[in-house]
C-alpha cells in the first residue's frame, strides 16, 4: 500500500483523544486544587505546547542533519520526519497563545513577567532585557515561525522531487539540501533561545549553560520514541513493509546512544553545580531532590537504566515487543522529564506572587542578592536548615498561609503528574497524531524518486 | 598439529567469493575457512558461523571495571586515606562517576582486546601460517581441507565459480 488511509475508526478515537485533554485542561481550570493564577492550567499547557513543539522541532532538524549529512537510510520513511516536522504549525498557534497570555499577563507562569518583582530583585531586574514578554512573544512567534518556514520547504521540495525528479536528479535534492544546511545553524541558536525562555526562565533567577542541550536530547530521544511507534503503527497495518528490520534496528540504537546522552547532560549539569556548589545554582536541585524525589530518581531510572539495558543487546532492538516497549516507556519518561523542568518553578513564582500581592514580608527579602532563591525556604522556618535539606518543618509553616499551592507540599498536579495531566497529555498526542496522519494521508508513503531511495530499500547493517 | 594438505582457491571479488560460498554450502562441500581482506557482508550466514561471543565477556568486564573503580575509591576515601575534598562528604559519589565510566570502558576495551587476540591466535611476536600474502590485500580466498575434499573435485570446484588461481599448500 503506497498510500497510508486515514480511516474513520482511527480518526473518531484520535478526536475522543483530543476531546479527553480538552476535558481534562477544563477540568484543571475550574478544579479547587488549582489556585487564583490558574497555574496547574496554565503550567500544562505550557509543558505540554513545549514537548511537542520540541518534538517536531527535533524532527525537522534531524531530517536536515540527514540531508545535509547525504545520508539514505531513513529514505523511505522520511515522509514521516516530513510530517512531523510540519506539526510547528501547531508548535507556532500554541506556544503563541502562551507568548500573547505572558504579554498580557494573563497568568503568572514567569516571575520575571511580574513587574512589582523585578522592581525589587535585583537579579530579575539585570535580566530584563532578555527576560521580557516583548522577547517572549514576538520571539516566539519569529523563531518558530522560521522553523515552520523551513519544515514547509523541506515537505514542498521533497514533493517535488517526487513529481518531477528521475531518482537520478540531483538538481532538487541540491536545493532541499540547501534549506536544511541552512537550518541547522539557525534551529540550533535559536532552540537555545527559545528553551530559555520557554522553560529555563520559569527559575527565573536560576541558569544553566547547558540546558538547551539537555532539553534538545530530551526532545531528540521523545521524537525517536514517537517515530519508532507510528512506524510499528503502520507496519502492523500493513503500510510501510519496505521498512525492514534493519530500518527499525537502526532507530533503536538512536534511541539507545541519545539516551546515553541524555544522561550524560543530566549528569554533567547535577555534578557542576554539585561540585561549585554556589547558592543561586544549587536551588534548583534543591528543590528536586527534595520535594520532587520520586520524580527526580524516577527520570534517571526510566529514562537511562531502562533503554541501556533493555536497548543494549542486539536483539532487543530488532525485536519490535521489546522495541517499542521501551520507546513507549521512555517517551512518557521524558514527558515526565519536562514536567520536572517547568512545575517546581511555576509553584515557586505563584506562592512568591501571592505572598507578596497579601502583603507579605518576603519583597524585603528579596532584595538582598543570593538570598531569594532561599528566600522561600526561609519564609516560614528559619534559614539555618536549609543548607542540610532538613526543611520537613517548615512545611507546617507554608500550610498556613492558604496562597498558592501550599508550596513545599505535596500537591497533585505539581509534586506528580496527576489524572488531569495524562489527559492533558493524551489530549496533545492525539493532536500529534491526528496531524501527522493528516499530512501522511496526503502524499505517498515513501518517495519513488529521491535519489537516495535505492540504498534506503537495500538498507543493511 | 597434524600437517593438512590445504587446497584453496583465490577470488577477486567479495561478490564472486558469496556466491561460490553459496554453491559449495549447496553441494554440502565442507569448507575449512574463508579468509578475506575485509569483513565481508552477510557472510556469516552463509557460512552459518554462530554469533561472537565477545560481547558477552566484553559486559562482564565493563561491570569487573565498574566495581573495581566504585569499590576501590570508596575504600580509599572512606577507610584507608579520608580527604575532605571542598567540604563535601568523604563518600562522594557524583564525583566517583567520571572515573568510574573510564574504568568501565577501560576495563571492557582492553579485555576484548585481550581475549580477541588470544582466541584469535594473535600477538606480538606470534608467527602465523598463512596461505598466500594476498589475502590480506585483494584477494578473497576459499580454503578446503584434503581430507574433506579432494584436489580434483575442488578443481572443478574452483573452474566452476570462477576462482582466478588454485593452490595447494602443506600448513
Amino acid at each position: 500500500m503506497r498510500t497510508f488511509e486515514f480511516t474513520n475508526r482511527l480518526r473518531i478515537t484520535l478526536l475522543v483523544g483530543i476531546a479527553i485533554g480538552l476535558i481534562c485542561l477544563g477540568l484543571t481550570w475550574f478544579s479547587a486544587s488549582d489556585d487564583g493564577f490558574h497555574s496547574r492550567f496554565w503550567s500544562n499547557v505550557l509543558h505540554n505546547s513545549a514537548f511537542f513543539t520540541m518534538i517536531s522541532a527535533l524532527a525537522a532538524f534531524f531530517l536536515a542533519a540527514s540531508v545535509t549529512a547525504w545520508a539514505g537510510w531513513y529514505t523511505v520513511f522520511k515522509r514521516v520526519w516530513e510530517s512531523m516536522g510540519l506539526f510547528l504549525l501547531f508548535g507556532l498557534i500554541m506556544m503563541g497563545l502562551i507568548g500573547l497570555s505572558v504579554y498580557m499577563g494573563w497568568n503568572e507562569l514567569y516571575h520575571w513577567n511580574d513587574a512589582t518583582s523585578v522592581e525589587n530583585d535585583q537579579i530579575l531586574d539585570g535580566k530584563k532585557g532578555f527576560l521580557n514578554k516583548g522577547w517572549y512573544f514576538f520571539g516566539t512567534l519569529v523563531i518558530v515561525g522560521a522553523w515552520y518556514f523551513f519544515a514547509t520547504r523541506f515537505r514542498a521540495l521533497s514533493l517535488q522531487e517526487e513529481r518531477e525528479g528521475n531518482g537520478n536528479d540531483f538538481q532538487l535534492h541540491r536545493r532541499l539540501r540547501f534549506f536544511a544546511a541552512a537550518y541547522l545553524p539557525v534551529f540550533g541558536f535559536t532552540m537555545c533561545a527559545m528553551v530559555w525562555l520557554w522553560i529555563m526562565s520559569v527559575d527565573a533567577h536560576w541558569y544553566s549553560t547547558l540546558f538547551a542541550w539537555y532539553t534538545g536530547a530530551s526532545a531528540f530521544v521523545s521524537m525517536i520514541c514517537l517515530t519508532i511507534l507510528i512506524l510499528n503503527y503502520l507496519r502492523n497495518r500493513g503500510y510501510y513493509q519496505n521498512v525492514t528490520t534493519e530500518h527499525m534496528h537502526d532507530l533503536g540504537k538512536l534511541l539507545f546512544a541519545f539516551s546515553i546522552f541524555w544522561t550524560y547532560l543530566w549528569f554533567s549539569q547535577y555534578m557542576l553545580i554539585w561540585y561549585a556548589n554556589v547558592g543561586e545554582e544549587t536551588g534548583y536541585f534543591h528543590t528536586r531532590i527534595n520535594e520532587y524525589p520520586i520524580l527526580f530518581y524516577g527520570n534517571l531510572i526510566i529514562n537511562f537504566l531502562v533503554p541501556f539495558f533493555v536497548l543494549m543487546r542486539n536483539d532487543t532492538k530488532r525485536k519490535m515487543g521489546s522495541l517499542t516497549f521501551v520507546a513507549a516507556i521512555v517517551l512518557l519518561g521524558h514527558w515526565v522529564d519536562y514536567f520536572q523542568m517547568i512545575k517546581p518553578g511555576v509553584a515557586h513564582t505563584a506562592h512568591e506572587i501571592a505572598v507578596q500581592e497579601a502583603g507579605g514580608h518576603h519583597g524585603a527579602e528579596t532584595k538582598q542578592l543570593g538570598a531569594h532563591d532561599h528566600g522561600h525556604d526561609a519564609h516560614g522556618h528559619d534559614k539555618g536548615s536549609h543548607d542540610h535539606g532538613n526543611d520537613s518543618h517548615g512545611h507546617d509553616a507554608h500550610g498556613h498561609d492558604g496562597h498558592g499551592h501550599g508550596h513545599g507540599s505535596f500537591n497533585v498536579g505539581f509534586s506528580i503528574p496527576g489524572f488531569l495531566e495524562i489527559g492533558t497529555f493524551l489530549g496533545y498526542l492525539s493532536l500529534f497524531l491526528f496531524f501527522v496522519f493528516t499530512s501522511l494521508s496526503r502524499s505517498s508513503l515513501t518517495s519513488e524518486h529521491d535519489p537516495f531511495i535505492e540504498e534506503s530499500l537495500h538498507h543493511h547493517v | 598439529m597434524a600437517h593438512n594438505k590445504v587446497i584453496y582457491g583465490l577470488y577477486n571479488d567479495e561478490e564472486d567469493l558469496l556466491r561460490a560460498v553459496k554453491v559449495a554450502k549447496d553441494k554440502h562441500l565442507e569448507i575449512m575457512d574463508v579468509y578475506t581482506p575485509f569483513p565481508v557482508h552477510g557472510l556469516d550466514p552463509i557460512l552459518g558461523l554462530s554469533e561472537s561471543r565477545l560481547h558477552i565477556a566484553g559486559f562482564v568486564y565493563g561491570m569487573l571495571g565498574t566495581l573495581t573503580a566504585f569499590l576501590g575509591m570508596t575504600w580509599i576515601f572512606t577507610k584507608d586515606w579520608p580527604v575532605i575534598f571542598g567540604g563535601k562528604p568523604y563518600w562522594s559519589v557524583p564525583a566517583f562517576i567520571p572515573i568510574t565510566f573510564e574504568l568501565t570502558v577501560l576495563f571492557a576495551s582492553i579485555g576484548m582486546v585481550v581475549t580477541f587476540y588470544l582466541v584469535s591466535g594473535l600477538g606480538p611476536g606470534v608467527v602465523n601460517n598463512y596461505l598466500d600474502p594476498r589475502i590480506t590485500d585483494d584477494k578473497f580466498c576459499i580454503a578446503f581441507d584434503e581430507h574433506d575434499l579432494d584436489a580434483g573435485s575442488a578443481g572443478s570446484f574452483f573452474k566452476e565459480t570462477g576462482a582466478s588461481e588454485v593452490h595447494e599448500k602443506t600448513l
